[in-house]
């Protein structure tokens, strides 16, 4: 005899699923709930597991004011990301389309080139970049930061654009070259709408990654154009780590990639069922 | 309005030739159709028309201009594709505007222009919605209005049929014969099915191997085949193809039977081909030969007889009334003046 019926089987199977589908949540938003209850205590209540406290507004006013400024940071971070973003998603999606349409020479070498730029470990490359961005005068500069971003992003986007353009059935561009278009006209008449929730995915993938980027910001800016991640070394002071600062910091890190998520999610369901005509 | 002309193409892709130095004049209003097994060369044959292929060598005349440089957009030509290719981010009134916006035309004109091949095609209630909201029927309409709604010189039609289900097939291929000879535009039309050759076109170009079999109408085709592979590709069943040789003006089977009377001089072996309506049951000892029934199928419309002819298998085609069954013996006729005699070396018509 079975130790267990069908039924009670399929019970404790669904309670296993259960309880581990609670401890991965635990594991992942535990630390996100302590951040945010952090940011709103004051200093003395941030070592307490106290789930009751009163709570502050005190620590978001303190981390903008001088000698944090925040806000610096998040206008460096702001703009660095938004301008590697417009660069990168025009540039990314030619590249990608002439990828996915052309039959070019090396064609797969190249792809595999720009894969590979991916697997190069920040660390070895980034003392080259410092020695050479202090020569050429880009240290410590917004404009600097793009162009690493750039170098960052690129071949990300270029890739998954691809993927979303090699969607799109040939028959359609092609159609539309018979009804009379151009190549040019093709791309932006037919290609740029079908793909528009790929490349608004890809836009913000981008976004987050060059906002999270904290490795060569460290080394590449020290003052003027320090980002958000690098604002939150500033919490480390004589007596300790600032938690309360630091999570306050965290929360407006956060934020926005919060809300780009959000945003993702609908574009990304919308772009996979876009191509269902046949 | 324009006649379209190959002159010695060929499309070779490394070694592999898709289309072997072929030459193809294709009349002013005239509906031909492109027939063959899949890569046979056909659908390159017609995309190199369109300027989506480039030829190896040949060229390729659209009208009094030879086109081989000009973009797609410049041939002045209409396409239907396979898989539709609609645009599925705009409206169907989009879609078969897009032709006309896309080359500037006044914006006036767009509307009733847009309307009037809508109305051709029966579209006219859906307009408003996307390509998706449509059946795979209407999807194929959408295409075939996009094409007619300019006045191309050359439609272009690829499988247009071959994504719908069995019956939706046969209706739209009434409609687009009805459609096509309204219209009278010169038309190339790509197909594997030989029913939709025989009852679309004016004239078929059977292909095989990159190569045109041969050039007729539906009617030489089907009743004058050039080669054995033509004998056996078109119809439904297939031309029954049966070995043996010709001796004083007899075909005599490999079993020894004199059988039918043959006006053609030859002598040795031979493949005779028949068709299954060119076949005459009768009762055992009636016919010229008996044989076995190996199997009996009923179809309603007739009846198909599958009978053991030596180590081959014939068929033929008896009345809608008649009931036989497996095993039992029957005597068959060939109609001597419907057979056909191939050189079963090079496949070609012995005449």
């Amino acid at each position: 005899m079975a130790l267990f019926s069908n039924r009670q089987r399929k019970t404790i199977s669904t309670v296993t699923q259960i309880v581990l589908i609670l401890m991965s949540i635990a594991v992942m938003l535990v630390p996100i709930l302590w951040i945010a209850m952090a940011a709103f205590k004051n200093q003395v209540d941030v070592f307490q597991l106290k789930l009751f406290f009163t709570p502050t507004t005190e620590n978001f006013k303190t981390i903008f004011d001088s000698p944090y400024a925040l806000g610096d940071k998040l206008l460096n971070s702001t703009i660095v990301a938004l301008i590697t973003v417009v660069i990168v998603i025009p540039v990314a999606t030619l590249a990608a389309y002439s990828f996915s349409r052309f039959r070019l020479l090396f064609q797969s070498a190249m792809l595999v080139t720009i894969l590979l730029t991916q697997f190069l470990p920040a660390v070895v490359i980034i003392l080259p970049f410092f020695v050479m961005f202090r020569d050429i005068g880009l240290l410590d500069t917004r404009l600097g930061l793009v162009l690493v971003n750039l170098a960052i992003v690129m071949p990300f986007a270029i890739w998954m654009i691809k993927g979303f353009i090699d969607g799109i059935p040939i028959d359609t561009e092609e159609a539309a070259l018979v009804d009379g278009s151009s190549r040019l006209q093709v791309i932006r008449n037919i290609v740029l709408p079908m793909a528009a929730p790929g490349l608004l995915t890809s836009a913000i993938f981008c976004f987050i990654i060059s906002w999270n980027e904290f490795l060569f910001a460290l080394i590449l800016t020290n003052k003027n154009a320090t980002t958000l991640p690098i604002g939150l070394a500033l919490f480390k002071a004589e007596e300790g780590d600032l938690w309360h600062l630091l999570s306050a910091a965290g929360i407006i890190i956060m934020i926005p990639m919060f809300l780009l998520s959000l945003s993702i999610r609908k574009y990304f369901v919308q772009g996979m069922t876009m191509g269902a005509v046949r | 309005m324009a006649q379209v002309v190959l002159k010695n193409i060929t499309k070779r892709w490394d070694s592999f030739v898709g289309v072997d130095n072929q030459s193809l004049e294709i009349k002013d209003k005239e509906f031909l159709v492109l027939l063959g097994p899949s890569g046979c060369g056909k659908t390159t044959t017609m995309r190199m028309i369109a300027g989506l292929e480039e030829p190896t060598s040949g060229e390729i005349w659209i009208g009094e201009r030879m086109v081989n440089d000009d973009l797609p957009k410049d041939r002045d030509i209409a396409m239907v594709f396979q898989n539709y290719g609609l645009y599925p981010h705009m409206t169907i009134f989009e879609n078969i505007a897009y032709p006309l916006r896309v080359r500037g035309t006044n914006l006036d004109d767009i509307g009733p222009r847009v309307k009037k091949a809508a109305r051709q095609v029966e579209l006219e209630k859906l307009l408003d919605r996307k390509p998706k909201a449509l059946s795979g029927g209407q999807r194929q309409r959408v295409a075939l209005a996009r094409a007619i709604v300019r006045s191309p010189k050359v439609f272009l039609m690829d499988e247009p049929l071959s994504n719908l289900d069995a019956k939706l097939r046969v209706t739209m291929r009434t409609e687009l014969k009805h459609l096509s000879r309204e219209l009278r535009v010169t038309t190339v039309y790509v197909t594997h099915d030989q029913i939709e050759a025989m009852t679309l076109a004016d004239r078929v170009a059977v292909m095989k191997d990159g190569a045109i079999q041969q050039l007729g109408t539906p009617d030489a085709i089907y009743n004058d085949p050039a080669n054995v592979f033509v004998a056996s590709f078109i119809g439904s069943p297939p031309m029954n193809l049966i070995n043996g040789s010709v001796s004083d003006g007899h075909f005599i089977t490999t079993g020894g039977t004199r059988l039918v009377p043959v006006n053609v001089p030859c002598n040795g072996p031979v493949i005779l081909g028949t068709r299954a309506d060119d076949i005459t049951v009768s009762d055992a000892g009636a016919g010229d030969l008996d044989v076995k029934i190996y199997a009996f199928e009923n179809t309603g419309e007739s009846s198909l007889l599958t009978v053991q002819w030596g180590a081959q298998r014939v068929i033929a085609r008896g009345d809608r009334h008649l009931r036989k069954q497996q095993d039992d013996i029957i005597g068959v006729r060939l109609d001597p003046d419907h057979i056909y005699l191939f050189d079963p070396e090079t496949g070609r018509r012995l005449r």
